[in-house]
């Protein structure tokens, strides 16, 4: 029980301190705005599906990045010994699942909306593509957490992307591929349940390993 | 000092196992009878050189990711010294079939790369993963941590890496890799005899070869760590 609370008290901290620092949240919001927009120059405005679904895809994958780097700048630094005495690492790695969870599914949605500012709207199924956000963002979140408090512990900041990049190709091949068909007009709804099955036995998958790893990491 | 001659070599037989396998790879591989198939043709003989490095690669990182289990419990660095030799061999291995994998596709399709070829893309993410590990451990200097965080890593890569490769293919439509969708190749029907008696050995051989190269490294490095009084 006392987990449970603990997580969402740490949960409540780290959003009260974002919407205190609202520097750092515009930040990344406008990164997202700033890259769908060179990438407007880039393809001058029109765009096919597949393309779309592509250029989405890796915006919301840079943007998970440097949303999660910051996620144990503190707790991994000066406040280390402060948090391992505060909070078991399980409710420090559940809070920090669901914030960046938060965090990165709201960054999607406003490049989702950039997206369709620029090229139009060519995505047909409307909620099966909103449910591929949905757990895009979950998957983003679960991954980079993890290894963001490796990075954390480094002096490397490169190396958040060096190693969460060949291992997030599973998920962003699934992702794609359910974008994709949620472009396509009718059919494949047999192809849609697999993708999505996928998506939610990965995501548990992640969240499994997160949990029993954490604990090795939270150590001095 | 009697026991470290030749004579007093440990578990030896298997060494004598491996070397003649792989002679018997290396000859049977070059001359024996094959099954006359189109496309394929000769380069079916690729089949002994490159599907083995895979066969290592997945068993020495499996066997890497055990010992970094096996460091989380016990915390002993004798299991990450382990651990970190087979994760080399292995990345090595992995390098290895990429290199006979593309020589042979430059023959039989016509290119280097596929793109739109799952099982390749898999094996490239999972040398790119390993390429990670070597980098993650050079950025600790203190042996305890690079220990502790590359095992996670290890753990959590390995996890991912076997997600690849043996769900996406199966959800993708078809691989252009002998034997997947309507290929010719050494699928159920097509490794005949011909093929596994030579293909078999190889396996082992292979697989024996890269548990000795690591052997080998692994007492290197406890040698090294001896050297600098860490042990």
């Amino acid at each position: 029980m006392n987990q449970w609370k603990d997580t969402f008290r740490m949960l409540e901290k780290d959003v009260r301190l974002e919407l205190r620092q609202k520097t750092s949240i515009a930040g990344i919001t406008l990164y997202v705005v700033s890259t769908a927009f060179v990438v407007m120059f880039a393809f001058k405005g029109n765009m096919d599906v597949r393309s779309w679904v592509a250029v989405f895809w890796i915006i919301a994958l840079f943007s998970a990045t440097s949303a999660a780097t910051r996620s144990f700048t503190k707790e991994a630094t000066t406040q280390f010994y402060y948090m391992k005495f505060l909070v078991s690492p399980l409710s420090l790695i559940l809070s920090k699942i669901i914030y960046n969870t938060l965090l990165i599914t709201l960054l999607n949605l406003v490049g989702w909306l950039v997206m369709t500012l620029f090229f139009g709207s060519l995505i047909y199924n409307l909620n099966i593509f909103f449910l591929a956000v949905v757990l895009g963002s979950l998957g983003l979140a679960n991954i980079f957490t993890l290894l963001s408090s490796i990075s954390a512990r480094t002096q490397n900041p490169v190396l958040l992307s060096i190693m969460g990049f060949p291992i997030i190709i599973p998920l962003i091949s699934l992702l794609i591929k359910l974008s994709f068909l949620s472009g396509v007009t009718v059919g494949f709804e047999k192809d849609k349940y697999i993708v999505i099955g996928g998506l939610l036995v990965l995501n548990l998958i992640i969240v499994i390993l997160s949990v029993v790893l954490f604990p090795y990491l939270w150590r001095d | 000092m009697e026991k470290n001659t030749f004579s007093g070599i440990k578990h030896w037989w298997w060494k004598v196992l491996c070397m003649a396998c792989l002679l018997y790879t290396v000859v049977m591989g070059i001359y024996s009878d094959i099954p006359k198939l189109n496309i394929l043709e000769q380069s079916i003989r690729n089949l002994f050189f490159h599907v083995p490095m895979w066969f290592g690669m997945i068993f020495m990182t499996l066997t890497s990711v055990i010992y970094g289990m096996l460091y989380l419990n016990k915390g002993q660095i004798k299991y990450d010294v382990i651990s970190s030799q087979l994760v080399t061999v292995g990345f090595i291995f992995g390098l290895l079939g990429l290199m006979t994998g593309s020589i042979w596709a430059r023959v039989t399709w016509g290119a280097w790369w596929s793109f739109s070829e799952v099982k390749l893309n898999a094996s490239a993410a999972g040398v790119l993963t390993y390429a990670a590990y070597f980098i993650l451990r050079s950025s600790f200097e203190d042996d305890e941590k690079k220990a502790r965080f590359s095992a996670v890593y290890n753990i959590f890569a390995f996890v991912m890496f076997f997600v690849f490769i043996m769900v996406i293919p199966r959800l993708d439509v078809g691989s252009l890799h002998p034997g997947n969708g309507g290929n010719p190749g050494f699928s159920a029907y097509d490794l005949d005899n011909r093929l596994r008696i030579v293909f078999y050995p190889a396996v082992i051989g292979w697989t024996l070869m890269g548990g000795w190269i690591t052997q080998l490294m692994i007492r290197s490095k406890f040698l090294e760590r001896k050297k600098i009084g860490l042990e």
